[in-house]
């Protein structure tokens, strides 16, 4: 019984130290998303089939929205160095406050968003209010 | 003779060397290829599922036994037996797998491998924690009844796990043709991790790629196309006990919210099968990109894959354009 907790504490220390190896190393690095065809192409390679014809980019280029032909939204969220994006189905909690828009997506793993959208915050707030009931 | 050591407990220090020197290539060349958070998530799933298989080991150890006192005849301990139960235990390895990607029970589980968005070494650790719950051990379960003994089983079975590991990396391109055809190589591999249309759902094996090729799930990377990883719905975030449970959460939930004769779907059916049509199957995926690509391209898939079939040759598609 000793021997096994002594084998755990030593494979969970050797868990934690190449964790801390990987930051130490500076692995990982800082991803951001670009521009408009960026997002766009980003919600069509996670949701096949979903062609995007607009999109608005967080200030610091964390999360965007990304808009199809059929009103339908893509949310784009940065996790790690990676994206993760969630297809929008009402109903949508979203809170406008100037520029900045809160999107609430009341999923267990996706923690509210808010994107700096600037003047663009408005239209974006309100094309939420349309979204049809769909997949991809 | 039936006692014997864990492979798996002597190859650790060996994972541990292997994962800091990819980490130092990944530093040189593609420092994206780690992510700290979901390099220690991948590890900490590791840990966790050691503790789980200490907890429940015994048990599953003891069913083996069970079966094994049913054998209608012993296999004998000796050299053809050994290379006989390995290939066989990979067999049952190609059925679980197949069967973790094709019945949501056993998706639950085995969906922990899979959720990273990264591919190294750390990744082929990221193993489940609720395997014995999902009772995936019974696929290897018929080995024992046939004869094969419990010790031997085990000792094959962690062969093929160690094996396992070296193939979750981007950092060895292609293995030499002839391993390539046979063998499950970094290549074949990165595959059956990926959420490309294209990808999904294939490349099942273990160790030996032939099972693929056999049975009609082998899919050759293409150079052109950049892989993601991941699952089709990524995770949100970097919690390890979501990540753990998330999609036993979602049985649960859709069993309690569907109509009477819809539940049994949600637990024997493809991940993503929904009652009313409302979620995407791996399989509507792939239609969806098979049916938007051009049909030259899907007839010379299928002409490519006839030849895979009946000559076992891998074969490299052209799609430039798709």
């Amino acid at each position: 019984m000793i021997a096994f907790a002594i084998q755990m504490a030593a494979s969970l220390a050797a868990v934690l130290a190449l964790g801390w190896l990987a930051r130490w190393m500076g692995l990982g690095g800082d991803t951001r998303i670009a521009d408009q065809a960026h997002a766009i192409r980003i919600a069509h390679d996670a949701l096949y089939g979903f062609a995007g014809v607009d999109a608005a980019i967080d200030r610091a280029g964390y999360s965007a929205l990304v808009r199809d032909a059929q009103a339908r939204h893509v949310l784009i969220m940065v996790k790690g160095n990676k994206f993760v994006t969630r297809l929008m189905t009402p109903p949508i909690e979203g809170r406008l406050d100037h520029k900045l828009l809160t999107i609430d997506l009341r999923e267990p793993d996706c923690p509210p968003v808010t994107l700096n959208l600037g003047d663009k915050a408005q239209y974006w707030a309100s094309g939420l209010r349309h979204i049809p009931v769909s997949k991809v | 003779m039936e006692k014997l050591p864990d492979p798996v407990q002597y190859a650790i220090p060996a994972f541990v060397a292997l994962i800091i020197i990819e980490m130092i290539w990944a530093k040189r060349r593609a420092p994206d290829k780690y992510e700290p958070k979901d390099t220690l998530n991948s590890l900490l799933f590791g840990f966790g599922s050691t503790v789980a298989g200490a907890l429940f080991g015994a048990v599953m150890i003891g069913i083996a036994y069970s079966a094994y006192a049913l054998r209608p005849f012993t296999i004998p301990w000796t050299w053809w037996a050994w290379g006989l139960c390995f290939i066989l235990d990979d067999l049952a390895y190609y059925v679980f797998h197949r069967s973790a990607h094709r019945i949501r029970w056993f998706w639950a589980s085995h969906v922990n491998h899979h959720s990273s968005q990264h591919y190294n070494l750390s990744t082929a650790l990221r193993q489940s924690w609720t395997g014995f719950f999902a009772v995936g051990f019974i696929f290897r379960l018929p080995l024992a009844f046939i004869g094969f003994h419990p010790a031997m089983l085990l000792f094959c079975g962690a062969l093929n796990l160690i094996y396992q590991f070296w193939i979750h990396t981007e950092s060895i391109r292609r293995m030499p043709r002839w391993f390539e055809a046979v063998m499950n190589t970094p290549s074949h591999h990165r595959v059956h991790h990926a959420v490309n249309p294209r990808y999904l759902d294939r490349n099942y094996a273990g160790t030996f790629i032939v099972w693929d090729k056999m049975f009609g799930t082998f899919t050759p990377e293409v150079g052109d196309e950049p892989i993601r990883y991941g699952i089709v719905k990524q995770l949100g975030n970097f919690n390890l006990l979501w990540g753990v449970f998330h999609e036993w959460v979602g049985i649960f939930q859709d069993l309690w919210r569907a109509p009477f004769k819809a539940k049994l779907g949600y637990l024997i059916g493809p991940p993503g099968w929904s009652h009313d049509g409302s979620r995407d199957t791996s399989d509507m995926i792939r239609e969806r990109w098979e049916s938007a690509i051009d049909p030259q391209v899907r007839s010379s898939r299928a002409k490519s894959r006839d030849v895979d079939e009946h000559t076992g040759v891998s074969t490299t598609l052209d799609t430039n354009g798709v």
